[in-house]
């Protein structure tokens, strides 16, 4: 696919997810949080971050006092999915930003993640299967790891292990993840495992057994999952995008070659099905915020996984400063 | 008929049993499905992230689960074992036509 294409898709839909502007930006009133983390993920990969100062503050003006943050802002009742999400936000954030206010909100959204551990390994979110759910502070931690941060170092490292050991221990003989309840089809959660919580390890320190062994059964069945089209989950656009960014960041660091033109196809199929502007949730349908959100996201990450430089994509994981 | 909370959503025939239609009522997107000759209306946008429960998985127990995280929904009364219920719509048949109140 010619990147000057993928370019041009950045520049236009970049400049749409601005003019949303509203619909997104704390700076301007109560808002959706698991939305606004998205929004800063793209600001973050389109490296506009430091013209967002202020987006940052007003995210930390809405944490709770425990460290967590609520699925809204206005509320006071944290969850643990969309407090992962905004604290893995601020940590990537603060690195281009140094903020003092910042660098105290991360510490304080740690001490929320180790208190909210389950004895298991787990963390659990009513929202969420609790697969999904643990995968998000483990990615959480693996940032945390990667950058360096030292609060609760000891205790961070011992629940990061226990949430990884969690995740590797309920992976399916078939190589994917399921949940009865939320996801039976197992697509998203296993794309969102492998690349969220799993093979950071493998760029960080390779500190946990059958990490790569769990990641390359995971990339396999989401090889086995595509369907003809390019698509995942009957052309559900939100699991495309997961499935394609996971398998642009798991296949590089496991340096399998086999998922190129698997993540092609997807591409493709996610380019083909979007709208005038923006994507909606299936074909059709549509456009909504959130999912704009990860179209320009999966783009990004597609440009930056062209590059020469392999740990051009794993760093927009985060997994590498 | 009482025209401010009855609307007209389709022709009867539009839903037989088995099908589900997508109707726009009032600016509102509402799912219809028909379960062996009952029919069902819910909003269809999912309260959890606003999936669209059109294209949800319905199951034999009288409920629908979101394609996008898997909330399910009973589809009589919108209740759900999770932080949130769907809204439904009272639904009546007259003349060959459906009619929802909204």
């Amino acid at each position: 696919m010619p990147l000057e294409q993928i370019d041009q898709l950045i520049k236009d839909e970049y400049a749409f997810f601005l003019q949303e502007r509203n619909g997104w930006s704390l700076t301007t009133g109560p808002q959706d949080l698991e939305l606004v983390a998205h929004a800063l993920r793209v600001l973050l990969h389109a490296r506009t971050t430091p013209d967002f100062l202020a987006d940052y503050l007003a995210l930390v003006d809405c944490q709770n006092a425990d460290g967590g943050w609520s699925p809204f802002s206005a509320d006071q009742e944290s969850t643990v999915w969309v407090s992962a999400f905004c604290g893995l936000m601020l940590i990537r954030g603060n690195r281009l930003l140094k903020h003092e206010r910042l660098t105290q909100s991360v510490k304080k959204a740690i001490d929320y993640f180790l208190n909210t551990q389950h004895q298991d390994g787990r963390w659990v979110d009513s929202r969420w299967a609790d697969l999904d759910t643990t995968s998000h502070p483990v990615s959480f931690f693996n940032v945390v790891r990667a950058l360096g941060e030292t609060h609760n170092w000891g205790d961070v490292r011992r629940a990061w292990e226990q949430g990884l050991r969690f995740i590797i221990d309920h992976q399916s003989t078939d190589g994917g993840w399921y949940d009865n309840d939320f996801h039976p089809s197992g697509v998203e959660i296993t794309a969102h495992l492998i690349q969220d919580a799993l093979v950071a390890d493998l760029v960080i320190d390779s500190r946990v057994r059958g990490v790569r062994e769990s990641c390359a059964k995971g990339a396999a069945k989401l090889y086995e999952w595509q369907a003809a089209n390019g698509s995942w989950d009957e052309e559900n656009v939100d699991h495309t995008m997961d499935c394609s960014r996971s398998l642009m960041v798991v296949t590089r660091i496991l340096g399998d070659g086999r998922g190129e033109d698997i993540i092609l196809r997807g591409l493709r199929w996610i380019i083909d099905n979007k709208n005038a502007q923006g994507w909606g949730d299936f074909p059709g349908m549509e456009t909504n915020l959130e999912r704009t959100c990860d179209g320009l996201d999966t783009l990004l990450k597609y440009k930056a996984s062209c590059n020469g430089n392999p740990l051009d994509v794993v760093r927009l994981w985060g997994y590498v400063p | 008929m009482d025209p401010q909370h009855w609307l007209e959503a389709c022709r009867l025939e539009e839903l037989p049993p088995g099908s589900r239609k997508l109707v726009k009522l009032n600016n509102l997107e509402i799912a219809l499905f028909n379960l062996e000759g009952v029919i069902y209306a819910l909003k269809n946008r999912c309260p959890h992230r606003s999936g669209p429960l059109i294209r949800g998985f319905v199951d034999p127990a009288g409920g629908i689960k979101c394609p996008m995280h898997g909330w399910r929904f009973n589809l009589r009364d919108g209740s759900s074992e999770r932080p949130a219920r769907a809204t439904v719509y009272q639904v009546k048949a007259e003349n060959g036509l459906l009619y929802l109140c909204v």
